[in-house]
């Protein structure tokens, strides 16, 4: 058999392992690999200690997530409400505007000699002034709210962390003074039985 | 699994179109796997999240650019390995100071916690490429053919990385497991 293994390692034609480990042979070279592992003590050595490895890889722990990654419509990819505010008006503002002035034009009074064309003018500006400002407080007011939600769950999020972690710790810890207290109990353990022992065979000279 | 690949696909189309919240749960989809491999990569847990959000959102920008949809999941830890890369070539000296490998526990009886951290500890005394090349495959389950487009390099370089740090963790890990097989035994 030693003969055997002695051949298996000149040979060329010798299967390669750790891609038959890792899972990339085709069907048909993990068929040939297996018949030669199965006369091959030192394939065999092989391969299991390359299993034995990585089975303890496997054993490492996948961590969670800390906090969510932020998504793209998240509050932060956004602009921000005073660019929003300097940007040109939309199709829709002036939408808006045209409607109340086409509304006004219909609804208004009858004609009042004493109302002239600044007059009107003024009664748009203030109409479209008072719009934009409820508008601009809308904006603040969600900017704000977005602003204290994300700060309360970053706040929340890290202390749930920071939690885990403290936990980590104290396992690491306790599983140390726990080992700690097993070697000291041993040997505890071994003294007495050595008294004990010569003890016994004290008094079995006697 | 063929119907995840369906899905993510049809997501991917959904998100080139502009739908955000497509893309969105393509994010939670794949965000615990790049956290997890820019973790071990970096070794720095904010440095990952930080990584991991850069790299959601080059995605997301460059999206149009992804010609097949079907190498998604390639092109995702494409962007991820350059965007880790980056920031380790700038922490650099920073890294050499304190990045100093932490040696496997090698006293005491080994509890499953201990062996994923002496996993862990191994995994540390590999050179980067290395560490990457098992986590991309040992973890992420990619061919040495991906592997090879992640990384741009070869397949024969992909795998004497893989090969060489596999040797280098066999020997590193040995004690750990023989430990772990002896308390198994005892409980047997």
């Amino acid at each position: 058999m030693f003969e055997a293994n002695m051949s298996c390692k000149l040979n060329d034609s010798r299967p390669d392992w750790k891609s038959y480990a890792l899972g990339e042979l085709d069907a048909d070279a993990r068929r040939e690999a297996e018949q030669h592992a199965a006369s091959c003590n030192a394939c065999q050595d092989e391969l299991a200690g390359l299993r034995v490895t990585l089975d303890a890889l496997a054993t490492l722990r996948e961590e969670e997530v800390p906090r969510r990654i932020a998504f793209v419509s998240d509050k932060v990819f956004e602009p921000k409400w005073w660019e929003n505010f300097w940007r040109p008006p939309s199709f829709a503002a002036g939408a808006v505007v045209a409607a109340a002035i086409l509304v006004h034009a219909f609804v208004r009074p009858p004609a009042n000699p004493a109302m002239n064309s600044a007059s009107i003018e003024a009664r748009i500006t203030a109409v479209v002034q008072e719009q934009v400002r409820a508008d601009v407080d809308r904006r603040v007011a969600a900017e704000v709210s977005a602003a204290v939600s994300t700060a309360v769950q970053q706040a929340v999020t890290k202390a749930v962390a920071d939690t885990e972690k403290r936990d980590d710790q104290r396992t690491v810890q306790l599983l140390a003074a726990a080992e700690q207290r097993y070697a000291e109990t041993a040997e505890i353990l071994n003294k007495q039985v050595s008294r004990i022992y010569a003890m016994n065979t004290g008094a079995g000279v006697r | 699994m063929i119907f995840r690949e369906v899905e993510d696909r049809d997501l991917i189309a959904k998100a080139r179109r502009g739908d955000v919240e497509a893309y969105n749960l393509l994010v939670s989809r794949w965000e615990k796997r790049v956290f997890n491999y820019l973790l071990r990569l970096t070794g720095h847990r904010e440095d990952a999240l930080d990584v991991s959000q850069e790299t959601f959102l080059k995605a997301y920008q460059n999206l149009p650019k992804l010609d097949d949809p079907a190498r998604f999941t390639g092109w995702l830890f494409r962007i991820a390995h350059n965007e880790a890369y980056s920031l380790l070539r700038r922490r650099r000296p920073e890294a050499d100071l304190a990045g100093e490998p932490r040696p496997a526990n090698t006293g005491g009886r080994m509890l499953p916690i201990e062996l994923s951290l002496a996993v862990e500890g191994a995994l540390k005394t590999l050179s980067e490429d290395q560490r990457e090349a098992v986590l991309l495959k040992v973890y992420q389950g990619f061919k040495f053919e991906e592997m090879a487009e992640i990384l741009g390099c070869p397949v024969s370089t992909v795998k004497s990385r893989l090969y060489t740090a596999l040797d280098l963790l066999k020997n590193t890990l040995a004690p750990a497991v023989l430990r772990k097989e002896a308390v198994r035994g005892e409980h047997v």
